[in-house]
């Protein structure tokens, strides 16, 4: 089956991106495809490249880029969402005059359409929320 | 591909608690961009979303209200609301915009179709 | 039939809002926080036959239930059986 995810927790100050991102390798696990996960609302933070938690813990931004890379799994942000909270990528830091940025590939900042779509050609949407 | 069954966005966040609500409003004002049909149902404090009266909040704090107005402009005229949150709530259904439909136990079950895309806020 | 994912709990506002969805033959999994389920097994949905209720396994675990959820015989699944729950029900939705 083709799964998609929707996370819309923090990561470090809720537990939904966490149990995403297990859930996610058990789908695989099960021999799934899991073609996308989208960030919305508080998830956007899971994209940021300047979260720094401590050696000791997962750092979950890049817990989902390994995601990417052995699966193949899109890491669709919702630009809207992103934007306001200050998760920013190259080409929008450009275009509002900031000299840095937090979001990179393989993150693509992409409108709430992109859900809906997931959504539609997913069998399965699972949400991860707080 | 799943049956273009008419998407069900749940709102259960009130104004000013949490972006949840205006995000979620997007979410179904994006789905009817998109050519979906879409039903509004407002759950437990999601309700207050729907006060007529309700203004903007703390400084920089919008108003979510002229979204609620802006639906009808996205052909999302289902605006549901349980009784039962209703009378949780004691919250009058005159206090409310014009156009919303409560709902009997019964009839929100029904809402909650397997073929029916759903979206939680 | 539904997946009802529930990650709050079994008192909260938001457990109502779950109560007020759900139909017979609907799934409920309990998740997260709303593992504590496992505390009191005369809660209403432990005492209920119209749709079966499952407990997450590893949230159980990390949060110091499981043997108390055993011994109340209380059902669970591991995260391999939730994602089998989602299989087998073409719908889910999570109640946060």
């Amino acid at each position: 089956m083709d799964y998609g995810l929707l996370v819309m927790g923090a990561p470090y100050s809720h537990s939904a991106p966490h149990s995403a991102l297990r859930f996610a390798h058990a789908v695989l696990a099960r021999g799934h495809q899991l073609v996308g996960v989208f960030f919305y609302h508080d998830g956007v933070h899971n994209a940021s490249t300047l979260m720094t938690p401590p050696q000791d813990e997962l750092n979950l931004r890049d817990a989902w880029q390994v995601l990417h890379e052995q699966h193949d799994v899109a890491l669709d942000v919702c630009i809207a969402a992103a934007l306001r909270r200050g998760v920013v990528s190259q080409s929008e830091a450009a275009r509002h005059g900031y000299d840095t940025f937090n979001l990179e590939a393989p993150f693509e900042l992409t409108g709430l359409g992109q859900l809906l779509t997931l959504q539609q050609r997913c069998d399965r949407l699972i949400t991860f929320a707080s | 591909m799943r049956e273009s069954e008419d998407l069900l966005v749940i709102i259960r966040h009130a104004p000013h608690s949490s972006n949840c609500l205006r995000e979620g409003l997007d979410a179904a004002l994006v789905g009817a961009a998109f050519g979906q049909s879409v039903r509004l149902l407002f759950m437990g404090q999601g309700a207050l979303a729907l006060c007529r009266e309700q203004q903007a909040g703390a400084p920089g704090q919008k108003a979510s209200l002229p979204i609620i107005d802006m639906l009808e402009m996205y052909d999302i005229d289902q605006l549901n609301v349980p009784k039962r949150t209703l009378d949780d709530l004691n919250l009058p259904l005159e206090t409310l915009v014009d156009g919303v439909t409560p709902l009997s136990e019964q009839e929100v079950k029904a809402l909650f179709s397997q073929n029916r895309p759903i979206l939680n806020f | 039939m539904i997946l009802h994912i529930l990650t709050t709990p079994p008192t909260s506002e938001v457990a109502q809002q779950v109560e007020q969805a759900i139909q017979a033959g609907d799934t409920l999994l309990l998740t997260e926080a709303g593992v504590t389920a496992a505390l009191n097994p005369d809660l209403h949905c432990w005492t209920q036959a119209d749709y079966a209720v499952f407990l997450l396994e590893e949230d159980l675990v990390a949060r110091g239930l499981a043997s108390l959820a055993a011994s109340h015989g209380l059902a669970t699944v591991d995260i391999d059986g939730f994602v089998a729950l989602t299989e087998q029900h073409p719908q889910s939705v999570t109640w946060y």
